[in-house]
């Protein structure tokens, strides 16, 4: 079936199956390999995309369900959002995998919440598996974000 | 490919044509909420359905509305929806509470009320809380509506009482509960389903403490329950209460605790539970 989907602010009929989750598509037709696979289960949150704004797992979501709703994934953040450069400066990674999830979902946590603390953004980044282990640095990162001004030396631990 | 026949998108716009697609096709056609049980029993090979009903495009049906003294979610409303609700909120914080702790944003962003319901996963929060309160479950089908309390739905494991040609349309919670909790007892991480819930209700003069995740279905002892009206004193009463419910159920084993040490658990949780309650 055609399914008319925006991804990324382009809009776009692509060809698949209804039985077809968002995740495959997003790869294949649109090359947005950020969009990556894990668990397949929704609890590892590798495959987060927003939807309307909203976290989702690309691996939950039947194609169909998506149709005429706004999908973002990070490529279309451009590398300069304050949660990315935030991601950067902290060092909140090693292998990468995760980043995009973590990434997106930080960003909707704050709007929601500006000023969350700590407890706050270890419950809404509770469903982002890194399996690195990079936690420490990932909520440190999100409390820069938060912050917006981010001097190099208030990263304590670097 | 060989075998692999086309698989048949339904996106009805009424409920009335979706209860028409239901009555045609039954079980043939896999009905669609917010499709997260049915993409993990996808993705794990569990079901290969041949037709999909999406309710996505039913007008209506994923409303909040206070109606008299009681609350009406709709079936499609999602679980981040209900749960910062600000009626939901004021009116039944530990509903708002009991359907916060699902999972993740991700998964509470596309789950929804009915989808719970009519999945009658044993491990979901939501369903022991809405059995404590009273819930009712609105379903139409070809007969018309019927409403059955939330505690006769769930009938088994995966297992409830609606019929092929009905639909889940909402959710009647009555007014608002004088005192309620819901305390969630996770084994392992964070995010994971419960190795033991406990939701505690005092709705129209009685108490209602339903237990979950623990076998097939949500755990009441309307016997238990009525030793609240018998002149106890509170400490004690509680703990006789929890006493009853670790002897009359018969928990399951599972990745998340054996049957011996959730029997143990149900003790303590439906004790504090109580404790929660009776300091609300």
């Amino acid at each position: 079936m055609k399914v008319p989907l925006v991804v990324n602010g382009e809009r776009v009929a692509v060809e698949a199956r209804p039985d077809e989750m968002l995740l495959g598509v997003l790869r294949r037709e649109f090359g947005l390999l950020s969009v990556r696979e894990t668990c397949g289960i929704g609890v590892c949150g590798a495959c987060t995309v927003l939807v309307d704004g909203e976290p989702v797992s690309a691996c939950l979501l039947l194609t169909p369900l998506a149709a005429g709703r706004d999908i973002t994934t990070v490529e279309s953040l451009g590398g300069d959002h304050p949660v990315q450069r935030a991601f950067v400066e902290a060092e909140a990674f090693q292998c990468g995998y995760c980043t995009p999830g973590m990434i997106l979902t930080a960003k909707r946590l704050l709007e929601e919440m500006p000023e969350p603390s700590e407890e706050e953004i270890k419950t809404y980044l509770g469903g982002n598996l890194c399996r690195c282990g990079c936690y420490v640095k990932i909520i440190e990162a999100v409390k820069l974000a938060a912050a917006e001004s981010y001097p190099l030396r208030e990263v304590s631990g670097t | 490919m060989i075998g692999m026949s086309a698989v048949e998108w339904l996106e009805p716009r009424s409920l009335e044509e979706a209860l028409d697609l239901r009555a045609r096709y039954g079980e043939d056609a896999t009905v669609v909420a917010g499709g997260t049980f049915l993409g993990i029993l996808m993705n794990q090979g569990f079901l290969r359905p041949v037709r999909l009903l999406a309710l996505r495009g039913v007008l209506d049906l994923d409303s909040i509305n206070q109606e008299n003294e009681g609350l009406v979610l709709g079936a499609m409303a999602t679980h981040r929806v209900v749960e910062r609700s600000g009626m939901v909120r004021e009116g039944w914080p530990a509903l708002a509470h009991a359907f916060s702790v699902v999972a993740s944003p991700r998964v509470r962003n596309q789950a929804t009320v009915g989808g719970v319901l009519a999945d009658a996963d044993y491990a979901s929060d939501p369903p022991a809380m809405l059995a404590a309160l009273d819930a009712r479950v609105v379903v139409a089908g070809s007969g018309g509506r019927r409403e059955i309390p939330v505690a006769d739905f769930i009938l088994d494991h995966y297992t409830t009482s609606l019929e092929e040609d009905e639909l889940v349309v909402e959710v009647r919670v009555p007014g608002r509960a004088r005192r309620a909790v819901y305390r969630k007892f996770r084994s392992r991480s964070s995010e994971d389903r419960p190795c033991v819930s406990v939701a505690a209700a005092e709705v129209g003069g009685g108490l209602r403490v339903v237990v979950g995740a623990v076998a097939g279905r949500p755990q009441y002892f309307p016997e238990a329950c009525a030793l609240a009206e018998s002149g106890r004193t509170e400490p004690d009463l509680a703990d006789e209460i929890a006493r009853r419910y670790a002897e009359a159920i018969e928990p399951i084993s599972d990745a998340r605790g054996s049957a011996r040490y959730r029997r143990r658990v149900v003790a303590v949780e439906v004790r504090r539970a109580l404790e929660d309650l009776y300091r609300e």
